[in-house]
Protein backbone atom coordinates (compact mmCIF):
# COMPACT_ATOMS: atom_id res chain seq x y z
CA UNK A 1 0.00 0.00 0.00
CA UNK A 2 3.02 2.16 0.74
CA UNK A 3 4.61 1.67 -2.82
CA UNK A 4 0.68 3.39 -4.09
CA UNK A 5 0.54 6.13 -1.67
CA UNK A 6 4.00 7.22 -3.06
CA UNK A 7 3.05 6.89 -6.54
CA UNK A 8 -0.07 8.75 -5.98
CA UNK A 9 2.36 11.33 -4.34
CA UNK A 10 4.94 11.86 -7.24
CA UNK A 11 1.98 11.94 -9.43
CA UNK A 12 1.21 14.65 -8.07
CA UNK A 13 4.18 16.28 -7.74
CA UNK A 14 5.04 15.20 -11.64
CA UNK A 15 2.01 17.46 -12.50
CA UNK A 16 2.76 20.39 -10.76
CA UNK A 17 6.37 20.50 -11.93
CA UNK A 18 5.06 20.90 -15.57
CA UNK A 19 3.26 23.96 -14.12
CA UNK A 20 2.41 25.63 -17.58
CA UNK A 21 1.29 22.02 -19.26
CA UNK A 22 -1.31 21.31 -15.92
CA UNK A 23 -2.85 25.47 -16.37
CA UNK A 24 -3.22 24.98 -20.28
CA UNK A 25 -4.90 22.15 -19.57
CA UNK A 26 -7.30 23.53 -16.70
CA UNK A 27 -7.84 26.36 -19.72
CA UNK A 28 -8.81 23.91 -22.06
CA UNK A 29 -11.10 22.40 -19.86
CA UNK A 30 -12.69 25.64 -18.50
CA UNK A 31 -13.26 26.69 -22.49
CA UNK A 32 -14.87 23.41 -23.01
CA UNK A 33 -17.21 24.02 -19.89
CA UNK A 34 -17.93 27.56 -21.22
CA UNK A 35 -18.53 26.96 -24.57
CA UNK A 36 -21.13 24.31 -23.83
CA UNK A 37 -22.67 26.57 -21.03
CA UNK A 38 -22.98 29.02 -23.05
CA UNK A 39 -24.32 27.55 -26.01
CA UNK A 40 -27.09 25.92 -23.92
CA UNK A 41 -27.45 29.52 -22.39
CA UNK A 42 -28.51 30.94 -25.77
CA UNK A 43 -31.05 28.07 -26.47
CA UNK A 44 -32.66 28.65 -23.11
CA UNK A 45 -32.75 31.88 -23.53
CA UNK A 46 -34.87 31.88 -26.43
CA UNK A 47 -36.86 28.22 -25.39
CA UNK A 48 -38.48 27.76 -21.93
CA UNK A 49 -38.21 23.99 -22.27
CA UNK A 50 -36.91 21.48 -24.32
CA UNK A 51 -37.47 18.24 -23.55
CA UNK A 52 -39.04 18.45 -20.46
CA UNK A 53 -35.91 20.66 -19.31
CA UNK A 54 -36.63 23.90 -17.92
CA UNK A 55 -33.50 26.45 -18.21
CA UNK A 56 -32.33 25.57 -14.58
CA UNK A 57 -32.23 21.93 -15.04
CA UNK A 58 -30.30 22.11 -18.36
CA UNK A 59 -28.09 24.67 -16.94
CA UNK A 60 -27.57 22.11 -13.69
CA UNK A 61 -27.08 19.23 -16.46
CA UNK A 62 -24.13 21.27 -17.90
CA UNK A 63 -22.35 21.88 -14.35
CA UNK A 64 -23.01 18.63 -13.24
CA UNK A 65 -21.77 17.45 -16.64
CA UNK A 66 -18.20 19.72 -16.05
CA UNK A 67 -18.15 18.05 -12.75
CA UNK A 68 -18.53 14.11 -13.78
CA UNK A 69 -15.77 15.17 -16.69
CA UNK A 70 -13.47 15.72 -14.04
CA UNK A 71 -14.32 12.91 -12.06
CA UNK A 72 -15.45 10.24 -14.16
CA UNK A 73 -13.92 11.13 -17.71
CA UNK A 74 -10.65 12.68 -16.48
CA UNK A 75 -7.40 9.88 -16.87
CA UNK A 76 -3.95 9.22 -17.41
CA UNK A 77 -4.22 5.52 -18.04
CA UNK A 78 -4.18 6.46 -21.52
CA UNK A 79 -0.41 6.35 -21.19
CA UNK A 80 -0.83 2.50 -20.51
CA UNK A 81 -1.56 2.69 -24.52
CA UNK A 82 2.12 4.38 -24.96
CA UNK A 83 4.21 2.30 -22.60
CA UNK A 84 2.81 -1.00 -24.48
CA UNK A 85 3.03 0.53 -28.27
CA UNK A 86 7.09 1.47 -26.85
CA UNK A 87 7.83 -1.48 -25.65
CA UNK A 88 8.13 -0.06 -21.89
CA UNK A 89 5.76 -2.07 -20.40
CA UNK A 90 8.57 -4.37 -20.25
CA UNK A 91 10.05 -2.21 -17.26
CA UNK A 92 6.63 -2.49 -15.26
CA UNK A 93 6.52 -6.56 -15.81
CA UNK A 94 9.84 -7.18 -13.94
CA UNK A 95 9.06 -4.57 -11.16
CA UNK A 96 7.23 -5.72 -7.99
CA UNK A 97 4.58 -3.58 -9.22
CA UNK A 98 0.93 -4.17 -10.10
CA UNK A 99 0.80 -2.57 -13.32
CA UNK A 100 -2.96 -2.54 -13.54
CA UNK A 101 -2.88 -0.98 -9.70
CA UNK A 102 -0.07 1.63 -10.73
CA UNK A 103 -2.47 3.20 -13.15
CA UNK A 104 -5.30 3.09 -11.01
CA UNK A 105 -3.53 5.08 -8.05
CA UNK A 106 -2.29 7.31 -11.08
CA UNK A 107 -5.93 7.36 -12.14
CA UNK A 108 -7.27 8.13 -8.98
CA UNK A 109 -4.18 11.40 -8.06
CA UNK A 110 -5.25 12.92 -11.74
CA UNK A 111 -8.70 12.96 -10.82
CA UNK A 112 -7.72 13.78 -6.83
CA UNK A 113 -5.83 16.86 -8.45
CA UNK A 114 -8.24 17.74 -11.32
CA UNK A 115 -11.14 17.76 -8.64
CA UNK A 116 -9.45 19.81 -6.52
CA UNK A 117 -8.53 22.99 -9.28
CA UNK A 118 -12.29 22.01 -10.51
CA UNK A 119 -13.64 22.68 -7.45
CA UNK A 120 -12.32 26.36 -7.29
CA UNK A 121 -13.05 27.15 -10.41
CA UNK A 122 -17.04 25.88 -10.49
CA UNK A 123 -17.46 27.90 -7.45
CA UNK A 124 -15.66 31.23 -9.53
CA UNK A 125 -17.90 30.58 -12.65
CA UNK A 126 -20.90 30.10 -10.09
CA UNK A 127 -20.78 32.97 -8.49
CA UNK A 128 -20.02 35.07 -12.11
CA UNK A 129 -22.59 33.28 -14.14
CA UNK A 130 -25.21 32.71 -11.21
CA UNK A 131 -27.05 29.86 -12.87
CA UNK A 132 -30.59 28.52 -10.66
CA UNK A 133 -28.74 25.23 -9.98
CA UNK A 134 -31.29 22.32 -9.15
CA UNK A 135 -30.02 20.63 -5.54
CA UNK A 136 -30.36 16.97 -5.72
CA UNK A 137 -32.09 14.74 -3.18
CA UNK A 138 -29.88 12.03 -3.26
CA UNK A 139 -26.37 13.32 -2.78
CA UNK A 140 -25.09 9.78 -1.18
CA UNK A 141 -26.50 7.87 -4.36
CA UNK A 142 -24.99 10.59 -6.85
CA UNK A 143 -22.03 10.19 -5.30
CA UNK A 144 -21.91 6.24 -5.61
CA UNK A 145 -23.12 6.34 -8.51
CA UNK A 146 -20.13 8.53 -10.03
CA UNK A 147 -17.86 6.48 -8.12
CA UNK A 148 -18.88 3.26 -9.57
CA UNK A 149 -18.92 5.29 -13.52
CA UNK A 150 -15.32 6.27 -12.43
CA UNK A 151 -14.14 2.69 -12.22
CA UNK A 152 -16.16 1.54 -15.28
CA UNK A 153 -14.25 3.96 -17.10
CA UNK A 154 -11.23 3.05 -16.02
CA UNK A 155 -11.84 -0.34 -17.08
CA UNK A 156 -12.90 0.55 -20.89
CA UNK A 157 -10.09 2.98 -21.01
CA UNK A 158 -7.71 0.49 -20.01
CA UNK A 159 -9.57 -2.15 -22.52
CA UNK A 160 -8.85 0.51 -25.17
CA UNK A 161 -5.33 0.65 -24.07
CA UNK A 162 -4.58 -2.76 -24.89
CA UNK A 163 -5.48 -2.43 -28.86
CA UNK A 164 -1.94 -1.35 -28.55
CA UNK A 165 -0.52 -5.04 -27.97
CA UNK A 166 -2.11 -5.73 -31.46
CA UNK A 167 -1.39 -2.52 -33.33
CA UNK A 168 1.27 -0.48 -31.82
CA UNK A 169 1.39 1.68 -34.48
CA UNK A 170 0.74 5.72 -33.64
CA UNK A 171 0.84 4.65 -30.04
CA UNK A 172 -2.55 2.84 -30.12
CA UNK A 173 -3.97 6.42 -30.56
CA UNK A 174 -6.28 5.78 -33.79
CA UNK A 175 -8.68 3.32 -31.54
CA UNK A 176 -8.68 5.56 -28.64
CA UNK A 177 -9.54 8.80 -31.15
CA UNK A 178 -12.41 6.83 -32.03
CA UNK A 179 -13.44 5.90 -28.62
CA UNK A 180 -13.38 9.38 -27.77
CA UNK A 181 -15.44 10.45 -30.28
CA UNK A 182 -17.59 8.21 -29.20
CA UNK A 183 -17.87 8.90 -25.55
CA UNK A 184 -17.93 12.21 -26.08
CA UNK A 185 -21.46 11.98 -27.74
CA UNK A 186 -22.78 9.23 -26.35
CA UNK A 187 -22.01 9.74 -22.47
CA UNK A 188 -24.12 12.39 -22.76
CA UNK A 189 -21.37 15.03 -21.30
CA UNK A 190 -22.67 17.88 -23.30
CA UNK A 191 -25.71 17.08 -24.62
CA UNK A 192 -28.80 15.38 -22.58
CA UNK A 193 -29.32 12.55 -24.28
CA UNK A 194 -33.03 11.96 -24.03
CA UNK A 195 -33.71 15.14 -26.43
CA UNK A 196 -33.16 13.07 -28.85
CA UNK A 197 -36.45 10.83 -30.14
CA UNK A 198 -36.94 7.64 -28.04
CA UNK A 199 -35.54 4.95 -30.43
CA UNK A 200 -32.83 6.58 -30.52
CA UNK A 201 -32.67 7.05 -25.95
CA UNK A 202 -33.36 3.09 -26.04
CA UNK A 203 -30.31 2.44 -28.05
CA UNK A 204 -28.62 4.74 -25.64
CA UNK A 205 -29.53 2.85 -22.90
CA UNK A 206 -28.17 -0.62 -23.48
CA UNK A 207 -24.38 0.93 -24.44
CA UNK A 208 -22.29 1.69 -21.51
CA UNK A 209 -21.64 5.10 -22.32
CA UNK A 210 -24.39 6.59 -20.78
CA UNK A 211 -24.35 5.41 -17.56
CA UNK A 212 -20.97 7.60 -17.26
CA UNK A 213 -22.47 10.94 -17.61
CA UNK A 214 -26.16 11.31 -18.29
CA UNK A 215 -27.76 8.44 -16.00
CA UNK A 216 -25.54 10.12 -13.06
CA UNK A 217 -26.37 13.63 -13.89
CA UNK A 218 -30.52 12.56 -13.77
CA UNK A 219 -30.14 11.09 -10.40
CA UNK A 220 -28.67 14.70 -9.13
CA UNK A 221 -31.48 16.19 -11.20
CA UNK A 222 -34.28 14.18 -9.31
CA UNK A 223 -35.26 12.90 -12.83
CA UNK A 224 -35.71 9.32 -11.77
CA UNK A 225 -37.82 7.38 -9.48
CA UNK A 226 -36.47 4.91 -7.08
CA UNK A 227 -36.81 1.76 -9.52
CA UNK A 228 -34.76 3.79 -11.91
CA UNK A 229 -32.26 4.40 -9.53
CA UNK A 230 -32.43 0.52 -8.71
CA UNK A 231 -32.11 -0.12 -12.50
CA UNK A 232 -29.22 2.39 -13.00
CA UNK A 233 -27.27 0.64 -10.38
CA UNK A 234 -27.83 -3.08 -11.50
CA UNK A 235 -27.15 -2.12 -14.74
CA UNK A 236 -23.74 0.44 -14.10
CA UNK A 237 -22.49 -2.98 -12.12
CA UNK A 238 -23.16 -5.50 -14.74
CA UNK A 239 -20.97 -3.34 -17.19
CA UNK A 240 -18.20 -2.52 -14.46
CA UNK A 241 -17.80 -6.45 -13.89
CA UNK A 242 -18.35 -6.91 -17.64
CA UNK A 243 -15.76 -4.71 -18.80
CA UNK A 244 -13.24 -5.82 -15.82
CA UNK A 245 -13.35 -9.79 -17.27
CA UNK A 246 -13.54 -9.11 -20.51
CA UNK A 247 -10.58 -6.61 -19.26
CA UNK A 248 -8.54 -9.97 -17.99
CA UNK A 249 -9.10 -11.90 -20.78
CA UNK A 250 -7.70 -9.37 -23.47
CA UNK A 251 -5.01 -8.51 -21.17
CA UNK A 252 -3.61 -11.86 -21.19
CA UNK A 253 -3.83 -12.53 -24.64
CA UNK A 254 -2.15 -9.41 -25.03
CA UNK A 255 0.58 -10.52 -22.66
CA UNK A 256 1.52 -13.18 -24.91
CA UNK A 257 1.19 -11.40 -27.96
CA UNK A 258 3.60 -8.40 -26.09
CA UNK A 259 7.07 -8.69 -27.73
CA UNK A 260 8.00 -5.26 -26.65
CA UNK A 261 8.58 -3.12 -30.03
CA UNK A 262 10.66 -0.73 -29.96
CA UNK A 263 13.06 -1.56 -26.73
CA UNK B 1 9.88 30.67 -60.30
CA UNK B 2 9.95 30.59 -56.39
CA UNK B 3 5.82 29.83 -56.70
CA UNK B 4 7.02 26.73 -58.54
CA UNK B 5 9.82 25.56 -55.93
CA UNK B 6 7.30 26.44 -53.12
CA UNK B 7 4.55 24.18 -55.12
CA UNK B 8 7.01 21.31 -56.13
CA UNK B 9 8.14 21.28 -52.27
CA UNK B 10 4.69 21.52 -51.03
CA UNK B 11 3.46 18.31 -53.51
CA UNK B 12 7.12 15.96 -52.70
CA UNK B 13 5.98 16.62 -48.60
CA UNK B 14 2.07 16.07 -49.37
CA UNK B 15 2.76 12.80 -51.56
CA UNK B 16 5.32 11.66 -48.13
CA UNK B 17 2.07 12.18 -45.83
CA UNK B 18 -0.28 10.64 -48.42
CA UNK B 19 2.01 7.71 -48.57
CA UNK B 20 2.58 7.58 -44.98
CA UNK B 21 -1.33 7.26 -44.26
CA UNK B 22 -1.82 4.73 -46.76
CA UNK B 23 0.82 2.29 -45.47
CA UNK B 24 -1.68 2.11 -42.11
CA UNK B 25 -5.21 1.95 -43.67
CA UNK B 26 -6.36 0.91 -40.73
CA UNK B 27 -4.94 3.79 -38.19
CA UNK B 28 -6.36 6.11 -41.27
CA UNK B 29 -9.41 4.32 -41.37
CA UNK B 30 -10.51 4.93 -37.50
CA UNK B 31 -9.13 8.48 -37.60
CA UNK B 32 -11.58 9.13 -40.47
CA UNK B 33 -14.67 7.16 -38.81
CA UNK B 34 -13.79 8.90 -35.45
CA UNK B 35 -14.26 12.09 -38.35
CA UNK B 36 -16.96 10.97 -39.35
CA UNK B 37 -18.91 10.05 -36.26
CA UNK B 38 -18.09 13.80 -34.74
CA UNK B 39 -19.68 15.48 -37.67
CA UNK B 40 -22.72 13.08 -37.66
CA UNK B 41 -23.39 13.21 -34.21
CA UNK B 42 -23.36 16.94 -34.22
CA UNK B 43 -25.50 17.59 -37.30
CA UNK B 44 -27.83 14.67 -36.18
CA UNK B 45 -28.22 16.44 -32.62
CA UNK B 46 -28.99 19.61 -34.53
CA UNK B 47 -31.52 18.26 -36.99
CA UNK B 48 -32.69 16.31 -33.76
CA UNK B 49 -33.93 19.58 -31.80
CA UNK B 50 -35.59 20.94 -34.94
CA UNK B 51 -39.14 19.97 -33.81
CA UNK B 52 -38.01 21.00 -30.02
CA UNK B 53 -36.98 24.37 -30.41
CA UNK B 54 -38.22 27.50 -32.34
CA UNK B 55 -35.21 29.98 -32.80
CA UNK B 56 -32.03 30.12 -31.35
CA UNK B 57 -31.21 33.98 -30.71
CA UNK B 58 -33.33 34.81 -34.24
CA UNK B 59 -31.92 31.82 -36.17
CA UNK B 60 -33.56 28.78 -36.93
CA UNK B 61 -32.42 25.19 -36.94
CA UNK B 62 -31.91 25.38 -40.72
CA UNK B 63 -30.06 28.62 -40.28
CA UNK B 64 -28.06 27.06 -37.84
CA UNK B 65 -27.03 23.85 -39.63
CA UNK B 66 -25.93 26.18 -42.64
CA UNK B 67 -23.29 27.97 -40.30
CA UNK B 68 -22.49 24.72 -38.75
CA UNK B 69 -21.37 23.44 -42.00
CA UNK B 70 -19.47 26.40 -43.01
CA UNK B 71 -17.57 26.63 -39.83
CA UNK B 72 -16.84 22.64 -40.42
CA UNK B 73 -15.55 24.04 -43.98
CA UNK B 74 -13.35 26.38 -42.47
CA UNK B 75 -11.74 24.16 -40.00
CA UNK B 76 -11.55 21.16 -42.03
CA UNK B 77 -9.29 23.78 -45.07
CA UNK B 78 -7.36 25.04 -41.95
CA UNK B 79 -6.38 21.52 -40.39
CA UNK B 80 -5.91 20.21 -44.23
CA UNK B 81 -3.08 22.69 -44.77
CA UNK B 82 -1.90 23.48 -41.68
CA UNK B 83 -1.76 20.27 -39.63
CA UNK B 84 2.16 20.75 -39.51
CA UNK B 85 2.27 23.39 -36.66
CA UNK B 86 0.34 20.10 -34.39
CA UNK B 87 4.12 18.49 -35.13
CA UNK B 88 6.06 21.38 -34.68
CA UNK B 89 6.99 21.18 -30.58
CA UNK B 90 9.45 18.44 -31.28
CA UNK B 91 11.03 20.62 -33.90
CA UNK B 92 11.61 23.44 -30.80
CA UNK B 93 12.52 20.78 -28.48
CA UNK B 94 15.13 19.05 -30.50
CA UNK B 95 16.02 21.78 -32.20
CA UNK B 96 15.60 20.31 -35.42
CA UNK B 97 14.17 23.85 -36.54
CA UNK B 98 18.06 24.88 -37.18
CA UNK B 99 17.24 22.67 -40.83
CA UNK B 100 14.21 24.44 -41.51
CA UNK B 101 15.43 28.05 -40.86
CA UNK B 102 18.70 27.21 -43.18
CA UNK B 103 16.46 26.08 -46.56
CA UNK B 104 15.72 28.47 -49.21
CA UNK B 105 12.07 27.84 -48.47
CA UNK B 106 10.21 30.14 -46.16
CA UNK B 107 10.60 28.37 -42.44
CA UNK B 108 6.87 28.91 -41.60
CA UNK B 109 6.21 27.42 -45.28
CA UNK B 110 7.48 24.21 -44.42
CA UNK B 111 6.02 24.41 -41.12
CA UNK B 112 2.34 24.74 -41.62
CA UNK B 113 2.47 22.70 -44.15
CA UNK B 114 5.01 19.55 -43.60
CA UNK B 115 1.69 17.36 -43.63
CA UNK B 116 -1.11 17.87 -45.09
CA UNK B 117 -3.98 16.10 -43.40
CA UNK B 118 -5.67 14.13 -46.50
CA UNK B 119 -7.63 12.56 -43.89
CA UNK B 120 -9.59 15.71 -43.60
CA UNK B 121 -10.98 15.02 -46.84
CA UNK B 122 -13.68 12.50 -46.50
CA UNK B 123 -15.38 14.86 -44.48
CA UNK B 124 -14.75 18.05 -46.45
CA UNK B 125 -16.03 15.95 -49.29
CA UNK B 126 -19.26 15.15 -47.55
CA UNK B 127 -19.95 18.98 -45.77
CA UNK B 128 -19.61 20.10 -49.67
CA UNK B 129 -22.43 18.28 -50.70
CA UNK B 130 -24.62 18.56 -47.62
CA UNK B 131 -23.87 22.49 -47.54
CA UNK B 132 -24.85 22.19 -51.67
CA UNK B 133 -27.71 20.23 -50.98
CA UNK B 134 -29.38 22.65 -47.83
CA UNK B 135 -28.28 25.82 -48.87
CA UNK B 136 -30.87 27.95 -49.67
CA UNK B 137 -31.31 30.27 -53.23
CA UNK B 138 -28.48 32.91 -52.51
CA UNK B 139 -28.04 36.00 -54.63
CA UNK B 140 -24.89 36.21 -56.17
CA UNK B 141 -23.81 39.48 -54.66
CA UNK B 142 -23.94 37.85 -51.57
CA UNK B 143 -22.05 34.67 -52.92
CA UNK B 144 -19.65 37.25 -54.06
CA UNK B 145 -19.08 38.76 -50.59
CA UNK B 146 -18.63 35.30 -49.16
CA UNK B 147 -15.77 34.35 -51.43
CA UNK B 148 -13.88 37.20 -50.90
CA UNK B 149 -14.71 36.62 -46.70
CA UNK B 150 -13.39 33.33 -47.69
CA UNK B 151 -10.68 34.36 -48.89
CA UNK B 152 -10.20 36.43 -45.88
CA UNK B 153 -11.08 33.66 -43.30
CA UNK B 154 -7.75 31.66 -44.95
CA UNK B 155 -5.75 34.78 -43.96
CA UNK B 156 -6.67 34.81 -40.47
CA UNK B 157 -6.31 31.52 -39.66
CA UNK B 158 -2.60 31.33 -41.30
CA UNK B 159 -2.41 34.57 -39.13
CA UNK B 160 -3.80 32.38 -35.50
CA UNK B 161 -1.31 29.31 -36.85
CA UNK B 162 1.71 32.14 -37.27
CA UNK B 163 0.53 33.05 -33.41
CA UNK B 164 0.96 29.71 -32.24
CA UNK B 165 4.42 28.78 -33.65
CA UNK B 166 5.97 31.97 -32.45
CA UNK B 167 4.67 31.34 -28.96
CA UNK B 168 5.62 27.67 -29.57
CA UNK B 169 9.29 28.64 -29.99
CA UNK B 170 9.31 31.67 -27.48
CA UNK B 171 7.51 28.78 -24.72
CA UNK B 172 7.97 25.49 -26.66
CA UNK B 173 4.49 25.09 -25.66
CA UNK B 174 2.28 24.03 -28.66
CA UNK B 175 -0.24 21.35 -27.99
CA UNK B 176 -2.33 22.96 -25.99
CA UNK B 177 -1.84 26.48 -27.11
CA UNK B 178 -3.81 25.37 -30.41
CA UNK B 179 -6.04 22.62 -28.62
CA UNK B 180 -7.09 26.05 -26.86
CA UNK B 181 -8.15 27.80 -30.21
CA UNK B 182 -9.49 24.72 -31.23
CA UNK B 183 -11.77 24.21 -28.04
CA UNK B 184 -12.47 28.22 -28.78
CA UNK B 185 -13.42 27.62 -32.37
CA UNK B 186 -15.34 24.74 -31.34
CA UNK B 187 -17.97 27.70 -30.34
CA UNK B 188 -18.50 29.08 -33.42
CA UNK B 189 -19.93 26.07 -35.07
CA UNK B 190 -23.30 28.20 -34.02
CA UNK B 191 -23.26 31.80 -34.99
CA UNK B 192 -21.74 34.05 -32.27
CA UNK B 193 -24.43 36.27 -32.64
CA UNK B 194 -26.14 34.09 -29.94
CA UNK B 195 -23.69 34.50 -27.18
CA UNK B 196 -23.62 37.36 -25.00
CA UNK B 197 -22.11 41.00 -26.13
CA UNK B 198 -18.91 40.61 -23.85
CA UNK B 199 -18.23 36.79 -25.83
CA UNK B 200 -19.11 38.08 -29.03
CA UNK B 201 -16.96 40.91 -28.26
CA UNK B 202 -14.20 38.43 -27.39
CA UNK B 203 -14.81 36.15 -30.19
CA UNK B 204 -14.35 39.20 -32.58
CA UNK B 205 -11.84 41.25 -31.25
CA UNK B 206 -9.40 39.20 -29.15
CA UNK B 207 -9.52 35.67 -30.71
CA UNK B 208 -11.34 36.49 -34.12
CA UNK B 209 -13.08 33.05 -34.46
CA UNK B 210 -15.87 35.55 -35.35
CA UNK B 211 -14.63 36.60 -37.89
CA UNK B 212 -13.12 33.26 -39.73
CA UNK B 213 -16.29 31.44 -39.35
CA UNK B 214 -19.39 33.07 -38.61
CA UNK B 215 -18.38 36.22 -41.20
CA UNK B 216 -18.42 34.49 -44.09
CA UNK B 217 -21.94 32.53 -43.36
CA UNK B 218 -23.17 35.97 -42.71
CA UNK B 219 -22.69 36.82 -45.67
CA UNK B 220 -24.32 34.32 -47.43
CA UNK B 221 -27.45 35.68 -46.17
CA UNK B 222 -26.65 39.09 -46.47
CA UNK B 223 -26.89 39.90 -43.04
CA UNK B 224 -22.98 41.91 -43.24
CA UNK B 225 -23.28 45.56 -43.72
CA UNK B 226 -20.39 46.97 -46.10
CA UNK B 227 -18.75 48.76 -42.88
CA UNK B 228 -18.42 45.33 -41.02
CA UNK B 229 -16.88 43.73 -44.52
CA UNK B 230 -14.46 46.37 -45.13
CA UNK B 231 -13.35 46.17 -41.22
CA UNK B 232 -13.04 42.54 -41.62
CA UNK B 233 -10.91 42.79 -44.35
CA UNK B 234 -8.89 45.71 -42.36
CA UNK B 235 -8.81 43.43 -39.06
CA UNK B 236 -7.50 40.87 -41.24
CA UNK B 237 -4.40 42.62 -42.68
CA UNK B 238 -3.45 43.91 -39.90
CA UNK B 239 -4.01 40.55 -37.76
CA UNK B 240 -1.47 39.00 -40.50
CA UNK B 241 0.73 41.34 -40.02
CA UNK B 242 1.32 41.18 -35.96
CA UNK B 243 1.18 37.91 -36.75
CA UNK B 244 4.73 37.65 -38.67
CA UNK B 245 5.92 40.36 -36.65
CA UNK B 246 5.36 38.24 -33.70
CA UNK B 247 7.12 35.28 -35.55
CA UNK B 248 9.79 37.33 -36.70
CA UNK B 249 10.53 38.18 -33.00
CA UNK B 250 9.77 34.84 -31.44
CA UNK B 251 12.56 33.53 -34.08
CA UNK B 252 15.12 36.05 -31.95
CA UNK B 253 14.58 33.97 -28.89
CA UNK B 254 15.11 30.80 -30.63
CA UNK B 255 18.47 28.92 -28.51
CA UNK B 256 18.16 26.13 -30.91
CA UNK B 257 18.76 24.02 -27.98
CA UNK B 258 19.60 20.50 -28.23
CA UNK B 259 20.26 20.72 -31.57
Amino acid sequence: MKKYWLIFRLSWQNALTYRLNFVMWRVRSIIGFLASYLFWLAIVNSNQNIAGYNPSLLLTYIFVSAFLRNLVLSNVSYGACVEIAGGDLSNYLIKPLGYFKYWLTRDLADKALNLSFFSVEIIIFYLILKPQIVLTQHLWLFLAISFLAALLYFFLSFLISTYAFWHPEHNGWPFRFLFIMLLDFLSGSSIPLDIFPPQIVKIFQVLPFSYLVFYPNQIWLNRVNTNQIINIFLITSFWLIAFYLIFRLVWRRGLKNYSAYGR
Amino acid sequence: MKLKRYLIYWLKTSELTFESLIADKLSSTLFISGKLLRFFFMLGFLLAIKEKIKLVSGYNIDQLVIFFLIYNLFDLVGQLFYRGVYWFRSDILSGDLDFKLVKPINPLFQILTSHTDFLDIPQLFIVVVILIIRLPHVAWQNVLVFSLLSLISMLILTAVHIFVAALGVITTEVDHTIWIFRSLSGMAQVPIDIYSPSVRGFLTFVIPIGLIFTFPAKALYGLLTPALIFWTIGFALVFYYLSLKFWYYSLKTYASASS
